[in-house]
């Protein structure tokens, strides 16, 4: 009884890692997908979002194991990079992802651990695939970035092994709320420093990034918050003489 | 001799009253960052970074050398007092610094840590005096091929020193090798892995990764546990602050032993000062008569170790002046800073910026001098700031953090990808990868793939190259040897050990 229930513990927690790495193994193209939003408001310039789901869609589905079938036959046609990315980045992390289902895991922290380094570093090697490799006996530009990127694939594929064959710790737990606030501050300020200069921003970032704690009492980080930002508008513009924007556009105008 | 006149040169530089005021600024800056608990020294050296530019290049690596020093002492203050270790360096003077401290004999620690480095920083620095001349002839000998083996040989060492699986620490150095292509190649100029945007084009900034991971990343971490972390600060009025007699005639041989053992550690390139330590400390505890009293506030288990980071701490300048090749991750910085200024460090750095080199060299020993007299009646105001409540210095130090970055280049996309490494920082603490290899694999990487292009564009692409010059296949055969050594088990046991020490 005990063993049974062991076993679908681990199951159930296995297909939770499993449809993870699935997740990662789309998650360029969903990021491009995201990002493809923006064009429809007019914001940067590239493909639609509809545009973008139907090309990665057919690489997927299509251009990929046309690819390989075309490879088989020994027919080298130029592939598009989004067949590419199915077929370097997509493809081993979907392999994983499936084995993953079958496999034990003794230690999630190095299993997981290593899976996702396994997957920057396929990133990495789509991201080198359309620069020159050696030529003759000289490195060419993409030559080193590959040798280093396979060296990773290497590496974290035995990390991952490890995490497989012998016992460990489980995954560390994450906490949401001081990544988020934190990162939020982080982001707001690079957004506004420009447009609405160091004092505003300096001020609304603190209390942003104030929120990551629950123990936070806004009054005090509010007049903390003042004095700080006064004391950085003096520092670095005037003591270090770094310029940046002081105050918001729109007054200084 | 030569010797006597360029450190003669080099006093009379950082005797300038310009150059003796960043020195005295450094340090305290240094200081005051690294007392904050949590925040160690790559975090205090790439937080300070941005406040160096506006600088001539001689104030500025001045500065921060004193940057450097200060956020070492700043460490052990904190660990001493608060036993909170700010990094890996004085995570064993917490053990018995600590302990002193809640007998209420915390101003002797900290006297006698300040003796100690001060010591330590004198010998050192005579010690890079004159190493520094034979060493830089020696690299003028370094062709492509033995630069690249050395730096493999230095690689392996961070290995070798880093906490945990050696294949983890491994897979991190090449992570770090993997994001320091990204940018233009350099013999081609084309754009890799830069996505079109423009700002990655000059590859990612090293100031921007460091900051994240060290500094944005620790944060988060913090923040899981709380913001009121447990602190165990020790409340009662420090008093006399001179040790005593048997407190000087005890330490004096740990000291010696320290700085020898530092100064040797400091000069290999891969990890210098945490080693350093943790070596001196179990040193001391092997030889002392009585070893149960460690762990229990031996003045040696202080004295020791704080000897032998700096001496680590100061020596690890050698292979970045001479060779020109970063040890540890604060040089890596400083090799940073350097090229902001541009100052290519190498060999010829020596004979083409004497005013740079000695000036630095000689206001290290003004700088140790000057954390002397300055913190041990200083030590008043660090504790009271040890008091202020993280809740309200973790968005300080964020901001302070974001301007830093921002100020850099200008650049609001430096400043998101410090957070996204911040992010990626965290997620490596949680899957218990260490940063530091990171960080020094992205520095080496660039000038790891320059000279293994070079050799074997020379060698007409004939790997055996590496193996048939001698000296480079000597540096790689130690490299192989440690490796090897590493990963036999019984020996990797033994070195968990000498890390665990500061866990019972």
């Amino acid at each position: 009884m005990a063993d049974t229930m062991g076993h679908s513990a681990t199951a159930t927690r296995n297909t939770k890692v499993a449809l993870g790495f699935c997740l990662l193994a789309i998650a360029p193209q969903i990021f491009e997908l995201i990002w493809s939003i923006g064009t429809i408001f007019g914001w940067g310039t590239g493909r639609g979002p509809s545009a973008v789901v139907i090309s990665h869609a057919t690489a997927l589905l299509a251009g990929a194991p046309g690819a390989l079938i075309g490879a088989a036959s020994g027919d080298t046609k130029k592939v598009s990079s989004e067949v590419l990315l199915a077929l370097i980045y997509s493809y081993p992390l979907f392999v994983v992802a499936i084995l993953t289902f079958f496999m034990t895991i003794r230690s999630a922290q190095d299993y997981v651990g290593g899976v996702v380094l396994m997957a920057v570093a396929l990133f990495a090697l789509w991201a080198g695939s359309d620069l020159q490799g050696m030529r003759g006996f000289s490195f060419g530009a993409g030559t080193a970035p590959r040798m280093f990127g396979g060296l990773l694939v290497a590496l974290s594929a035995g990390i991952a092994l490890t995490g497989l064959l012998t016992d460990g710790p489980p995954m560390a737990h994450y906490s949401w709320r001081g990544p988020l606030f934190v990162m939020a501050g982080i982001l707001f300020f690079a957004l506004a420093i420009r447009p609405l200069g160091l004092v505003v921003t300096g001020f609304i970032s603190f209390m942003i990034a104030a929120a990551g704690s629950q123990e936070t009492r806004w009054l005090e980080a509010a007049i903390v918050g003042a004095c700080l930002t006064l004391g950085c508008a003096i520092l670095f513009p005037y003591v270090l003489g770094l310029p940046m924007p002081m105050f918001p556009r729109f007054l200084a105008q | 001799m030569e010797l006597f006149a360029n450190l003669a040169h080099g006093f009379v530089v950082a005797f300038s009253p310009i150059n003796l005021l960043m020195c005295l600024i450094g340090a305290l800056v240094g200081t005051l960052v690294g007392v904050l608990p949590g925040i160690g020294t790559i975090a205090t050296v790439a937080m300070l970074l941005p406040i160096t530019f506006g600088l001539p290049p001689v104030g500025a690596l001045i500065m921060l050398a004193g940057i450097y020093y200060g956020a070492q002492y700043g460490g052990s203050t904190t660990s001493i007092l608060v036993n909170i270790p700010g990094e890996a360096t004085s995570v064993v003077t917490a053990i018995d610094g600590h302990q002193m401290a809640r007998q209420g004999r915390a101003g002797p620690a900290l006297a006698i840590a300040a003796i100690g480095s001060f010591f330590a920083g004198c010998v050192a620095t005579v010690l890079i005096a004159v190493l520094g001349a034979p060493l830089t002839k020696l690299a003028l000998a370094f062709g492509p091929a033995e630069y690249f083996s050395l730096m493999v040989l230095g690689l392996i060492f961070a290995v070798v020193l880093a906490k945990g699986s050696v294949l983890k620490a491994i897979a991190m150095i090449v992570f770090g090798l993997l994001l320091s292509m990204v940018g233009s190649d350099i013999e081609t100029g084309a754009s890799r892995m830069a996505f079109n945007i423009p700002e990655l084009a000059d590859g990612l900034g090293f100031a921007t990764v460091a900051m994240g991971v060290f500094g944005f990343a620790e944060i988060i971490r913090n923040l899981d546990a709380g913001a009121e972390m447990s602190r165990d600060l020790v409340q009662q009025k420090i008093t006399g602050l001179m040790p005593t007699r048997k407190d000087l005639v005890d330490s004096t041989p740990a000291i010696l032993r320290g700085t020898v053992l530092g100064s040797i550690l400091g000069i290999l390139p891969g990890g210098g000062a945490t080693i350093a330590s943790f070596g001196s400390y179990t040193l001391e505890k092997k030889l002392a008569r009585n070893p149960s009293r460690f762990g229990r506030g031996a003045i040696e288990g202080v004295a020791g170790p704080e000897s032998a980071n700096n001496a680590a701490a100061q020596t690890s300048f050698i292979p970045l002046l001479t060779l020109g090749i970063p040890p540890n991750a604060v040089m890596a910085l400083m090799v940073g800073a350097m090229t902001i200024h541009g100052i290519v460090p190498g060999p010829q750095v020596m004979q083409k910026q004497p005013d740079l080199v000695w000036g630095m060299i000689a206001s290290m020993w003004i700088g140790n001098l000057m954390l002397i007299i300055i913190n041990l009646p200083l030590v008043g105001i660090w504790v009271r700031l040890l008091r202020v409540p993280y809740r309200l210095m973790f968005p300080s130090i964020v901001i302070f953090c974001a301007i830093g970055i921002y100020s850099v280049n200008n650049a609001p996309v430096d400043v998101i990808l410090a957070g996204v490494f911040g992010l990626v920082g965290y997620w490596l603490i949680k899957h218990d990868f260490e940063p530091a290899p990171l960080l020094l694999g992205m520095v080496l990487g660039p000038l790891m793939e320059e000279n293994l292009r070079r050799a074997l564009l020379i060698s007409r692409g004939d790997w055996s190259v590496f193996v048939m010059r001698p000296l480079s296949a000597v540096l790689l055969a130690v490299a192989a040897g440690l490796l090897v050594l590493t990963v036999l088990p019984a020996l990797r046991s033994k070195r968990d050990e000498v890390f665990t020490e500061s866990e019972n």
